[in-house]
């Protein structure tokens, strides 16, 4: 089973019903496979801050519901983040492409690999970083403290465990 | 039409449906006229109102939704067209409300200046409903269609600009307790699990 099936299933696990996405290229796969998925409400947006809002008000309709993007596009909705979830205590999952590490030599990735922790750490939003296959077991937990944490909880999947080895 | 005429009017026929709210004006004007607590006003997130509100009307296909938008708001994501248009909710309604400036801090004038027809930019993006409506007895005449017609719909309401700030309070509660509050509710109409049994 390819990362992108892992991932699909462990959704599944826990309940997801939702998805909301703008893709980038590392993320593509995973959200091509839940498009296909009919038991999942699959919604593509024009801006991340879309997928957010939608997650958030599937929140109140009682779904289950994950935001799918790259890294850049998180930087851009960090704003609707923090008035909307962290305002009234909304959680919501996102999966993000860790972009910009080490075996990431994309230079319009850069910017975004030695800010984006900080910046989840300043808003305190927690995060949690799937590296390897076995990694992917761990989403039901992580989806859960996302309930519990009542606030964005970032889940990132690195270049190694979309990409495999070396760098691009 | 003002305002608070274009709300109060948009409030007697609402019957039982949930609304969505766009911060500033918007909200405080549909507090003021309705109380409710089975309608989320937002608080920030300016522009994304709409796709709160597409969130619920797609996990709720039986819940009447509405929204109640406002033109500040909509410049600032008119990207939610083409995705409230793609999504073909027909459970949700959009609402505008257009006084062409942003009312909350002053009146200060929008970057169009009222250039722009937001019907005909809805029809553009996939609507297959949208119109203007200018005068209050126009409202009234076509509301029970609108409130009857399937969704994905929009109707921008043409309001009078006012000078300086409208003075209505926003809503007696806010943050974590609009949550709780706006879940609790949908909890108990429609016996669903907003949340789990612990309380989160």
């Amino acid at each position: 089973m390819d990362v992108a099936a892992r991932i699909h299933e462990q959704l599944s696990n826990c309940g997801i019903k939702l998805a909301a996405s703008l893709p980038d290229d590392w993320v593509a796969p995973l959200i091509d496979r839940i498009a296909t998925d009919n038991r999942i409400r699959h919604v593509r947006v024009a801006r991340e801050a879309e997928a957010i809002a939608i997650c958030s008000g599937a929140f109140f309709g009682g779904v289950r519901a994950v935001a799918l993007m790259g890294a850049t596009g998180l930087l851009t909705c960090t704003g609707e983040l923090a008035t909307l979830n962290l305002r009234h205590q909304i959680p919501v999952f996102l999966i993000v492409s860790q972009r910009g590490s080490i075996d990431d030599h994309r230079i319009y990735q850069e910017v975004q690999g030695r800010r984006t922790i900080p910046l989840l750490q300043a808003y305190d939003f927690p995060y949690h970083i799937l590296d390897r296959p076995d990694d992917v077991s761990s989403i039901p937990d992580a989806f859960e403290t996302c309930r519990m944490q009542k606030r964005p909880f970032v889940l990132f999947l690195t270049r190694r465990l979309v990409k495999g080895g070396g760098t691009a | 039409m003002r305002a608070r005429e274009a709300i109060d009017l948009l409030a007697r026929h609402r019957g039982d449906a949930i609304a969505v709210c766009a911060l500033g004006m918007a909200a405080n004007e549909w507090w003021a006229a309705t109380k409710s607590e089975d309608s989320f006003y937002m608080h920030g997130a300016m522009g994304f109102a709409a796709s709160f509100a597409l969130g619920l009307a797609l996990s709720l296909p039986q819940a009447p939704v509405w929204l109640i938008n406002a033109d500040g708001s909509l410049c600032m994501n008119l990207g939610c067209l083409l995705t409230e248009a793609s999504q073909a909710a027909r459970n949700l309604k959009h609402f505008v409300l257009d006084n062409g400036v942003y009312q909350t801090v002053g009146g200060l004038p929008m970057v169009n200046d009222g250039r722009t027809d937001y019907a005909a930019i809805a029809r553009a993006a996939g609507f297959p409903r949208a119109r203007s409506i200018e005068a209050l007895t126009d409202l009234e005449r076509q509301l029970p269609a609108i409130v009857g017609e399937d969704g994905p719909a929009l109707t921008v309401l043409r309001l009078e600009r006012e000078q300086g700030f409208l003075r209505t309070p926003p809503m007696t509660y806010e943050g974590p307790e609009m949550k709780y509050r706006f879940g609790r509710a949908l909890e108990r109409r429609f016996g669903i699990e907003v949340f789990g049994p612990q309380g989160y």
